[in-house]
């Protein structure tokens, strides 16, 4: 266990070093927040609500998100495809570390470093800035633990498609193709609310949203209750193992054909 | 020194072969293509929904953010095409390779964007035109010459804008390590283009006209054609806009190249 | 004729002193504080066409530096710099014209090109016309069998392959003078033997002017007539290469197999020297390879056959050699500091 928390602390500690793109990412955040909220009003112009959703609610909804999105981009699968690429791929392979775990943990250490320089600055900018009242309930109990559940799912689809590189050269299609799809069906660009029925009933049961809306709906609308939040947290946990096991045996499969094929 | 003939051609004859080259990754060709189409319509699926629960953004239809949107393709497809390689740039500095670009008599821009030809922008810019002539001819444009001539300056424009501002935010590289967030905030900036710049007042709406022109890139020459009485005269100025971007991005990329040599030993 | 002309060539950087910690790197931002950094420190030296010179020192003595401002790619401090009569960094396009440059760790070619396609490319760079592209091409054929190579991309050609390619590519177009950074690195003995020999028939072919800086001392034993060492900035030593080993007075190391050797054999051997040749003898004893004893003298001090004899009358001898000290050792104590 020891080592892996080596790892941990050694991508916290370059978040630390460079502190540059730190700078740049708050300033992101904040013009993408303030770009967002007019977008928004406009589309609100007047209306109370669209499709049960307050425009404060809907604010906190795409800015809380955009934070808690950039959290959740591990960026494994161009990690593992640049590292496929320069042939480093094998000397993680002859270290006595479990390459999925250091993946993880190397993920943890730079998310922890991104929670504290990042996420913080932006949600005490939201509260003290642009005055968004945050409510309370028993969501936001629950959020630290759905956000755990999406921090996971987000990380082994991430790592099962940089699997993929394995297998093909075509890294940036099959990247952007699962970063599209992740961001829409997840609720990251548009609330999910706004999407037709029969399309959320399908999604309801796809990680997509266990990865995005779940977590983000604890903290938009906390005291939706626990009959709202259990089965999502159910369908997160179900997701959270259910990856795990997947990419196991498609790390399995994948770190035999590396072996055959010299890395 | 070179005339711009000369480059054309050098031009051609490198990326002639480069595309020759590529063309043998069929498999990457495809899977790549259809991700950028993907891209495209799922981007446009997010307005779709939007437009689902609303009936005008600011008092623009639905048909009308497609032609906005399939300018804005058009507009940075050249960027797409030609320019991608600098979003290598911050590696190539890193890793000091990018020393090999001042050896040959070649203008060191030129020969670093002349590396890589991206295939899958074709897609993009196919995809935009197709958009746009429908999008066009449902909202009853009339596609009078000088409309026309309109276009392709606009599109000229924006397009320098585009290439400018990515530009630019990769040229981060030659003084910052981490330089990958400026990429990432002119990345952000860019998604926003498509979107009428009549939502934004005040302080934003003068940063992206006057500072950070994104209004250029896709909205206000849209208005050309859209609502010609809506128009900002600044419109007609665009090329000027597009060119003077271009050339302070052509200045900090110069900057640059002077100051990497700086550290050597 | 005089082609490359230095004179009391300066450069200085100015390194920006970093302070520590959070707070440290926020003031740093707004910091004055730089310190100045000699990294090359008025050098002079003149090359004339058709030389072949190597450029060696260690890491960190002003060798890249040099070598970027003849290339012109980086502006002088103070000093005069001209090459074919022309200041580098006036022009550097123009300069690029009559240069060639070759990196040992990175290719020059276009990776996913097959290598015909580069050099044609090269081709129209540096406008080469299609009678001389032709010669040179087929030149190249002969040195390095290149047709062959034609229609491989790049990225498949194996190191030595393409090490072959970057070279005659870099003489393509007949430049006056060609730079070679580390051109044998990580090839095995017989590709550098093989690259060497068309190192140097190329120069020989079209007295063209090579500036060779690497590592490895054998190259610059095979290749270079003359020698450049520099380091903190100061040329140590610029001369021919022979007489490099000279540097330290003439030493020899005798090389001796002694019977029953054991563990007090070494302090015999040493204490029975000092008796003998007085105690500023200057002769290294060591024990190397298992049963060999070496010593090392300088016969400017102590005559080579009186050693020999005494060890000899005085210790049971089985086998002796005498070697030179290697040029590497001889950088190599350079490189320590021996030379001031």
């Amino acid at each position: 266990m020891r080592k892996y928390m080596a790892v941990f602390r050694g991508t916290a500690m370059v978040g630390m070093i460079y502190r540059f793109g730190y700078f740049f990412a708050i300033i992101g955040n904040l013009l993408y927040i303030g770009i967002v909220y007019y977008l928004w009003k406009s589309i609100y112009q007047g209306r109370e609500t669209l499709r049960g959703l307050t425009f404060n609610e809907t604010m906190i909804y795409i800015a809380l998100g955009s934070t808690v999105f950039f959290l959740l981009k591990t960026y494994s699968d161009w990690i593992i495809h640049y590292e496929i690429r320069e042939g480093i791929i094998a000397s993680y392979l002859i270290k006595p570390m479990d390459f999925q775990l250091y993946a993880l943990f190397a993920v943890l250490g730079s998310t922890a470093m991104n929670i504290f320089a990042i996420s913080i600055p932006t949600i005490l900018f939201m509260i003290f800035v642009l005055k968004i009242s945050f409510a309370t309930g028993v969501g936001l109990l629950l959020f630290p633990l759905s956000f755990i559940f999406a921090l996971v799912i987000s990380f082994c689809i991430d790592f099962f498609v940089g699997l993929m590189g394995f297998y093909s050269e075509s890294v940036w299609g099959i990247s952007s193709v699962k970063e599209i799809i992740l961001m829409f069906f997840s609720g990251a660009l548009v609330p999910l609310q706004f999407f037709p029925e029969a399309v959320r009933n399908v999604l309801f049961w796809l990680p997509f949203q266990a990865v995005f809306h779940t977590p983000l709906m604890m903290v938009t609308k906390p005291d939706s209750g626990l009959a709202t939040f259990i089965p999502m947290l159910a369908v997160q946990a179900f997701w959270t193992i259910a990856l795990i096991v997947l990419t196991r045996l498609f790390y399995n499969q994948a770190i035999k054909v590396l072996r055959i094929s010299g890395g | 020194m070179r005339t711009l003939g000369e480059y054309l051609r050098l031009y051609f004859i490198i990326e002639a072969q480069y595309i020759k080259a590529r063309m043998q990754y069929r498999a990457d060709f495809i899977i790549s293509s259809l991700g950028m189409f993907f891209t495209s319509l799922v981007t446009l699926s997010v307005f779709w929904v939007i437009f689902d629960s609303v009936p005008d953004l600011a008092g623009w239809s639905l048909m009308e953010m497609v032609f906005i949107y399939a300018f804005y393709m058009l507009a940075i497809s050249p960027m797409q095409i030609l320019f991608d390689h600098f979003w290598q740039l911050r590696f190539h500095i890193q890793q000091g390779t990018f020393l090999k670009y001042y050896f040959r008599p070649l203008n060191m821009m030129f020969y670093y964007m002349s590396e890589m030809f991206d295939l899958k922008g074709l897609i993009q810019l196919v995809a935009g035109t197709i958009l746009l002539i429908y999008s066009g001819t449902q909202l009853n444009v009339d596609w009078t010459f000088t409309r026309i001539a309109l276009l392709l300056m606009t599109l000229f424009s924006a397009s320098l804008v585009q290439i400018s501002m990515t530009v630019s935010a990769a040229c981060a590289a030659f003084w910052v390590i981490d330089s990958y967030p400026v990429l990432g905030l002119a990345w952000k900036l860019r998604e926003f283009s498509p979107y009428p710049m009549t939502i934004f007042d005040g302080a934003f709406r003068f940063a992206f006209t006057y500072i950070i022109p994104i209004g250029f890139v896709a909205f206000y020459p849209s208005q050309l054609f859209l609502r010609p009485n809506e128009v900002t005269p600044l419109i007609y100025f665009s090329p000027l806009i597009g060119i003077g971007l271009f050339a302070l991005t052509y200045w900090i990329w110069t900057k640059g190249v002077n100051s990497y040599t700086g550290t050597g030993s | 004729m005089t082609l490359i002309h230095i004179q009391n060539l300066t450069k200085h950087f100015k390194i920006l002193n970093r302070r520590e910690g959070l707070s440290g790197a926020f003031k740093d931002l707004f910091s004055g504080d730089f310190r100045s950094v000699k990294a090359v420190d008025g050098i002079s030296f003149d090359i004339n066409a058709g030389e072949i010179v190597g450029y060696i020192g260690p890491n960190g003595a002003g060798k890249s530096t040099t070598i970027k401002m003849m290339t012109g790619i980086l502006k002088p401090t103070d000093g005069t710099i001209l090459i074919n009569d022309h200041v580098p960094y006036t022009n550097r396009i123009k300069q690029a014209q009559i240069m060639g440059v070759v990196f040992g760790q990175r290719t020059q070619l276009w990776w996913d090109l097959p290598v015909i396609e580069s050099f044609k490319i090269l081709k129209e760079i540096y406008k080469v016309d299609q009678k001389t592209f032709d010669r040179h091409m087929d030149m190249f054929n002969e040195l390095v069998g290149l047709k062959a190579l034609y229609s491989q991309q790049a990225r498949t050609l194996s190191l030595g392959q393409r090490m072959l390619c970057d070279i005659t590519a870099s003489f393509l177009h007949n430049p006056q003078v060609v730079f070679l950074d580390e051109p044998t690195i990580g090839l095995d003995i017989s590709v550098k033997a093989k690259i060497r020999s068309v190192i140097k028939e190329l120069n020989r072919e079209r007295n063209t002017t090579i500036i060779l800086t690497t590592h490895d001392l054998g190259d610059v034993e095979a290749l270079c007539h003359r020698i450049i060492i520099i380091d903190k900035g100061k040329i140590l030593y610029d001369g021919d290469i022979k007489k490099v080993n000279a540097l330290f007075g003439a030493y020899r190391t005798i090389k001796v197999q002694i019977n029953d050797f054991n563990e007090t054999t070494i302090a015999s051997l040493k204490n029975k020297l000092t008796e003998r040749f007085g105690k500023d003898h200057g002769i290294i004893v060591a024990e190397t390879e298992e049963f060999w004893t070496d010593m090392t003298i300088d016969q400017a001090r102590t005559p080579l056959s009186d050693v020999l004899g005494f060890v000899m009358s005085n210790f049971a001898v089985s086998d002796v050699r005498i070697v030179e000290i290697s040029m590497e050792n001889v950088v190599q104590q350079v490189y320590d500091g021996a030379l001031g």
